[in-house]
């Protein structure tokens, strides 16, 4: 295989007289050929500016030119797919300025940090060269460009510092011009998982005509930055992406046996759609109690739905659950005029005045409230019962539900039994007994055992 | 629903980033697809979910990732770059009340403009509606299928009412719509990587890493991925971008329509207004009021055949969406062959029945 295989001989090189790109693509021509890849394992993923351009220079190396700044993104998509793919292997190189390497910063940060496996090439020339020489994150504090007329003042990021500290593996700095290139190009595509060299290079268009450069700028431009030559010491090899993610799912837990079906019940009549709101406090279970109740509705054959609320910060405040049950398939899910509220707490209380609930409820509506609590400023059929101090605060809720159930016959009591059945044994108990006091409550109503 | 009909479909990626209220297909993918071969993600932003996704699809993945109008805003440049580069890729967008960061928890419908109208140049995405968890799961499949059809990214546009309502679903009777994948490259001709004979065919595909070359860019293209300006070559495929697009319109309508031939109002809603607009059409009906109703499933390309046929001897249209200007209204109103158009609008909660029952009858009097 000769370098024809990569970079076309009769090749015309669209950069400047002395521009660095035409010497990395050389240099990465002959690392493709010191390697032995076969072409189409290579993916030449470049960015936007002059660097672009390098794609058509490769005929035979399956080319991604992209978005600015995201060409690890694209080209870690790739290897990510690629390692879910036997026999996998592809190796996507992607080719970046020093503008793409800071819009495309966390692309980089990440593709470190995952390990995959992606070599990225940074032009670095410190300056934006297709779009007239404006400053970049990288430009060194003192040069000149059409942004910093007197001289950058900002100090340039350190990249490879920034992506030790995201653990990649294989991190170079060069000069375009080392002879030695070409090597560390092939080292960094052989390597298995994120490498990234920095190579410094000028751009003969803007970077030299603007100041006044010897033939040693780029060495004083790495002693001023403190900058290190060469591979940097990384942390020990660890495992790509592709190998992290095979332990993975290999690790994870063989098929659970599915979870009993529940045992279908006599079909429940219910004349028409009924609509519940259940309102209380965060961490109460609230909401378990009213999926509870969806499950029951489910196993007699009903429809549900089931829509949940909290505040921002959902360990705290109020929790709130609009449940819907017909006999038909439900269209409309919203709570115009529920048939029924069971509030539990203050905060639930609170967030149904807040939320508009208590001033759509209707003379036929049932509030079932919690003998704690004030009135609520709301049409309806006033119940107070002790849920907190009876049934224990976490179990209010459903007790709650247990006693308009007990009360109104929607479902029969059967059907509680299937639905918490399938609730995991460490809380089957608890709820069980919520579900017996609630019926309890509903029945002894008046007898003053609470 | 959305997160099992992208099983369903043969999704193998998803990358994905926490929103209200689209997190949920974001974690069943990161819990089920490991173990089906496919890998699930999270990325470090919404750029970086949709990147990834279309990296994937390059290398030959059915890909996927789900946001809200938060999300969707960082995506845009990559939702352009798919579609230039002719990658299938379908985004699970469930709306949330905009602008900004919004309502995290409120349902809307206020981004249909945006999802529609967010490539430069004016290019169509497709967008499917579902207003409930069976269409979900439904138009999940559809929206794979047309995306890997066409080589075009893809919405599925709910909202959090219909992403973050638990309802009933009787999976025994959910049908899954045959699934399709992209016409790979075969053949003696050398691969082109947008090649085509008519410009509303799709190029065959062939993925980056396979044995054919592939010349994939975003930039101005011809055929072959080369970057030409102004070329007669490369204006040719940016008129075939659209014209596949609006060649395969009439296939990818689905609408769900309850006409009734006698009557002069018609109904048109979608997503999860269409189930309030159901309900009322039928509780109209039970007042002697004859309604026809159209439930758009395709919202674009525009379902115009199945539109027209319903306007048949109807003088005023009805349009129900949970947005303040009439998004949808706005894209219809043109079509409409010069009816009275109104519209039922409403932002911060649902539409109820009771309003747009209110508002058709106020029309009678």
């Amino acid at each position: 295989m000769g370098e024809a295989t990569y970079l076309a001989p009769d090749a015309k090189l669209p950069y400047c007289r002395g521009c660095g790109h035409a010497s990395v693509v050389r240099q990465l021509s002959r690392a493709l050929e010191r390697l032995q890849f076969p072409p189409q394992s290579v993916i030449l993923t470049t960015d936007i500016g002059c660097l672009g351009l390098a794609d058509s220079l490769f005929p035979h190396l399956h080319t991604v030119h992209t978005t600015h700044g995201r060409s690890t993104a694209f080209a870690a998509g790739i290897a990510l797919a690629d390692s879910v793919l036997e026999p996998g292997g592809l190796k996507p190189v992607v080719l970046i300025g020093d503008g793409g390497a800071m819009i495309g910063l966390l692309h980089l940060v990440h593709a470190a940090q995952l390990n995959v496996d992606v070599t990225v090439l940074v032009h670095n020339n410190f300056l934006f060269g297709m779009t007239g020489g404006q400053h970049s994150a990288l430009t060194p504090v003192g040069l000149v460009t059409a942004t910093t007329p007197t001289g950058n003042w900002v100090p340039p990021l350190d990249l490879l510092a920034l992506l030790r500290a995201a653990h990649a593996g294989f991190l170079a700095r060069h000069f375009a011009t080392d002879a030695d290139l070409d090597a560390r190009i092939a080292e960094a595509i052989a390597y298995p998982g994120f490498a990234l060299i920095e190579i410094l290079e000028l751009c003969t268009a803007y970077g030299t005509r603007w100041n006044q450069l010897t033939g040693n700028a780029l060495k004083e431009i790495v002693a001023r930055q403190g900058y290190q030559l060469g591979r940097l010491e990384a942390e020990p090899e660890r495992p790509s992406f592709r190998e992290l993610y095979r332990r993975q799912v290999e690790s994870l837990p063989k098929e659970q046996p599915a979870p009993a079906a529940p045992q279908a019940l006599p079909p429940v009549t219910l004349a028409r759609e009924l609509r519940l709101v259940i309102a209380g406090s965060a961490g109460e279970r609230v909401q378990s109690a009213a999926g509870l109740f969806c499950q029951a509705a489910l196993v007699a054959g009903l429809y549900a739905t089931l829509k949940t609320d909290n505040p921002v910060t959902q360990g705290t405040g109020f929790s709130l659950a609009e449940v819907c049950l017909s006999p038909e398939p439900i269209e409309y899910t919203g709570m115009e005029h529920p048939d029924a509220v069971i509030v539990v707490s203050a905060d639930g209380s609170s967030e149904l005045q807040a939320n508009g609930t208590f001033a759509r409820c209707q003379p036929g509506t049932l509030l079932l409230v919690d003998a704690e609590l004030p009135d609520p400023p709301a049409a309806g059929c006033l119940w107070r019962l002790p849920l907190r101090k009876a049934a224990t605060p976490k179990q209010a809720a459903l007790a709650g539900v247990a006693a308009w159930l007990a009360r109104e016959s929607v479902l029969p009591g059967a059907i509680w039994e299937a639905g918490l059945m399938r609730l995991p044994s460490d809380r089957r108990q608890a709820a069980l007994e919520a579900v017996r006091i609630g019926q309890q409550l509903a029945t002894r109503e008046g007898e003053g055992k609470w | 629903m959305v997160a099992q009909g992208a099983l369903a479909a043969g999704c193998r990626f998803f990358a994905g980033y926490p929103i209200t209220p689209a997190s949920e297909i974001y974690e069943v993918m990161m819990r089920e697809l490991p173990a089906r071969g496919g890998l699930a993600l999270s990325a470090p932003d919404e750029i970086s979910s949709l990147c990834y996704c279309v990296g994937a699809s390059l290398r030959g993945l059915k890909a996927m990732t789900a946001t809200s109008g938060p999300g969707w805003a960082l995506m845009v440049e990559t939702v352009q770059y798919a579609l230039m580069t002719e990658t299938p890729v379908v985004i699970a967008m469930v709306q949330r009340l905009g602008p900004s960061t919004g309502g995290a928890t409120q349902g809307a419908q206020g981004d249909v403009w945006l999802t529609e109208f967010s490539v430069s140049g004016g290019y169509s995405l497709p967008v499917f509606s579902p207003s409930n968890a069976d269409e979900c799961f439904d138009l999940t499949v559809h929206a794979f299928n047309w995306s890997e059809r066409l080589r075009t990214p893809v919405v599925l546009l709910s909202d959090k009412e219909v992403g973050m309502t638990a309802e009933v679903v009787d999976e025994v009777n959910l049908a899954t719509p045959q699934v399709i994948d992209r016409t790979p490259f075969v053949g003696t001709q050398p691969h082109v990587t947008y090649g085509f004979d008519k410009p509303e065919d799709v190029p065959a595909f062939a993925p980056v890493g396979g044995n054919l070359k592939v010349t994939a860019t975003g930039s101005a293209h011809d055929q072959q991925g080369r970057l030409l300006k102004n070329s007669p070559e490369v204006l040719e495929v940016l008129a075939h971008l659209q014209q596949k697009i609006d060649a395969h319109a009439r296939e990818m309508a689905l609408v769900h329509a309850d006409i009734d031939p006698g009557a002069t109002s018609l109904l048109i809603s979608y997503g999860i207004t269409a189930r309030a607009a159901r309900q009322a059409a039928r509780m109209l009906r039970h007042q002697g009021v004859r309604i026809s109703f159209l439930q758009p499933l395709t919202l674009f390309p525009v379902p115009q055949e199945a539109i027209k046929a319903a306007l048949a001897g109807v003088k005023t249209v009805l349009v129900a969406e949970e947005n303040l200007r009439g998004q949808y209204r706005a894209v219809l109103a043109p079509r409409l062959e010069g009816r009275q158009v109104l519209g039922i609008n409403k932002i911060g909660g649902l539409i109820s029945p009771g309003e747009i029952i209110e508002r058709v009858r106020g029309m009678e009097a």
